[in-house]
């Protein structure tokens, strides 16, 4: 285990600024646009469908399934201990969302395992991780 | 207007590359650019463009200053990293084709293994970028090697491509810069045991799938092929320069797109490329094939259409990308062998198979294909016999 003590706090700018207010309050929240309805996410000023600029949020179940993943060993992590596993999740919402998952499981059957958040706070920053269904 | 076969590559130079170069990047620059110029035998004095891509410390006017160039009326800036190499030349193609400029020098110089280390968690800035990068950052995917991870463990599950499918890519490499006296693994070929014992950077990326940070510059001279200095025995033509951006194309996390695997943006550039070229992937006897990491040698070859999707990992079987296979790849040894001048030590490679003067010389070779980064915004050419 290689741990590196202290966490990046999340470098942010008003278009996502939302996202870690979220998380302050423990929802996890994803864009759709007030005009056509589509929930986008990574975060972005204009819905890139009808280029409104009208925005709600949406909170998430944070519920998904695993579409990727890949653990990460070398070099050492800011804030992470290695090896650190990350996943790539289709949210149930119908966005992908990237997470760090607790235990990765068996390796053959990551992609396709269902997943839901739990939530994390190290060093005052508020984030989630995922946690395989059991 | 038409670039295909407007603008040549008139000369190429290199330094060494090492782990330490020893030297400033601003002195690499300036031996690289100097070397280029004497090999296509133009002055300094007759510069009148500089063309690099960001991450390069060296600034156009330094470098100016440096080897006395001449006044510049075009200097240009390709964004996105190792995605912009062969883009450089485009624009430098783009500049001769207009007549902006007249003698133009593509550059790379980097001490990115001695100064500073290259490919580790990286800290942004609120910028438009910035913020995407942190929105990953926190949940500790930092690192080029476990972005570029996350796609091909996709590319795995639906290609059916095993460890010892990417085994064959890095192989191969290493086998042809065992000859090659530039290559950090000359004399150095490995075995399919040192590759699967090598250790896990980001899982399925080996150590032995990484391209090496490296000390060292490149220098490309781009000219009108009507130049007083272009001979038939140097030069190389260019056929086609192009860039691509597909919808979705983040720097490394392609994550929301349909196909996460970097495969889309060089699709765009190759479909170009052939365009321009009016050749087609038939028409080509060695592939550059960018290996920033080489597992995703394998989405390339299917984006330019050398095999079907899917179908890479059965193309790079039985030494089919080596010398006396159907489609030698990176005969310097790429950027897992040689060393990671981000693409521009490929570029010379395919001038070097043109000529005819490559360590792993591929017979009767007409045309070459390159691809600048994937998994980005990317660019790529094709050179060929002027």
């Amino acid at each position: 285990m290689n741990a590196i003590a202290k966490p990046r706090p999340p470098i942010s700018n008003r278009d996502f600024d939302f996202f870690y207010r979220g998380l302050s309050e423990r929802r996890l929240l994803v864009q759709k646009c007030w005009e056509c309805g589509r929930l986008r996410n990574p975060p972005s000023p204009m819905c890139a469908a009808c280029c409104s600029l009208a925005i709600e949020y949406v909170e998430c179940k944070g519920e998904g399934t695993v579409y990727s993943y890949t653990v990460h060993h070398h070099p050492g992590l800011p804030g992470f201990s290695t090896p650190h596993s990350i996943v790539l999740v289709e949210l149930d919402e119908g966005v992908r969302m990237i997470g760090a998952i607790a235990e990765l499981g068996d390796p053959a059957s990551v992609i396709g395992a269902r997943v839901s958040i739990e939530w994390t706070r190290s060093h005052d920053v508020d984030s989630f991780r995922f946690v395989r269904n059991v | 207007m038409r670039i295909s076969n407007v603008a040549v590559i008139a000369g190429v130079g290199a330094t060494d590359f090492s782990k330490n170069s020893g030297r400033s990047e601003l002195r690499l620059a300036a031996e690289a650019v100097t070397a280029a110029l004497r090999d296509a035998g133009i002055s300094p004095t007759e510069v009148d463009g500089f063309c690099t891509f960001v991450m390069d410390n060296n600034a156009e006017n330094e470098l100016q200053r440096a080897v006395g160039a001449g006044p510049l009326t075009f200097f240009s800036r390709i964004h996105y990293g190792g995605g912009g190499g062969c883009g450089a030349v485009q624009q430098a193609v783009l500049a001769v084709a207009a007549g902006i400029a007249n003698v133009v020098v593509c550059y790379r110089a980097m001490n990115e293994r001695s100064e500073y280390r290259f490919g580790g968690p990286t800290a942004g800035a609120p910028t438009s970028e910035g913020v995407v990068a942190a929105y990953h950052a926190l949940h500790g995917l930092q690192t080029a090697g476990a972005k570029m991870a996350i796609s091909m463990r996709r590319y795995m599950h639906e290609t059916g491509a095993r460890p010892e499918d990417f085994a064959n890519v890095s192989l191969a490499a290493r086998r042809h810069a065992a000859v090659n006296p530039a290559a950090f693994f000359y004399k150095k070929p490995i075995t399919l045991d040192d590759y699967m014992n090598s250790k896990m950077i980001a899982d399925p990326l080996r150590l032995l799938d990484c391209c090496q940070e490296s000390d060292g510059g490149v220098a490309i001279v781009v000219t009108r092929r009507d130049h007083p200095a272009v001979s038939q025995r140097q030069a190389v033509s260019i056929l086609a320069a192009a860039q691509g951006m597909a919808p979705g194309t983040f720097s490394l996390m392609n994550y929301y797109r349909d196909d996460i695997s970097p495969r889309d943006e060089v699709a765009l550039m190759a479909r170009q490329l052939y365009e321009q070229s009016g050749l087609s992937a038939r028409d080509m006897q060695v592939g550059i094939i960018y290996d920033h990491f080489g597992p995703a040698v394998l989405p390339s070859l299917e984006a330019c259409g050398f095999c079907e999707p899917g179908e890479a990992k059965d193309f790079v079987k039985h030494r089919n990308v080596e010398i006396g296979g159907t489609l030698p790849i990176n005969t310097h040894g790429g950027q897992l062998g040689e060393a990671y001048i981000h693409g521009m030590n490929g570029i010379v490679e395919a001038v070097r198979q043109v000529r005819g003067e490559s360590v792993n010389q591929v017979a009767n070779v007409h045309n070459v294909l390159v691809t600048s980064g994937s998994g980005v915004p990317t660019s790529g050419l094709i050179l060929g016999k002027l």
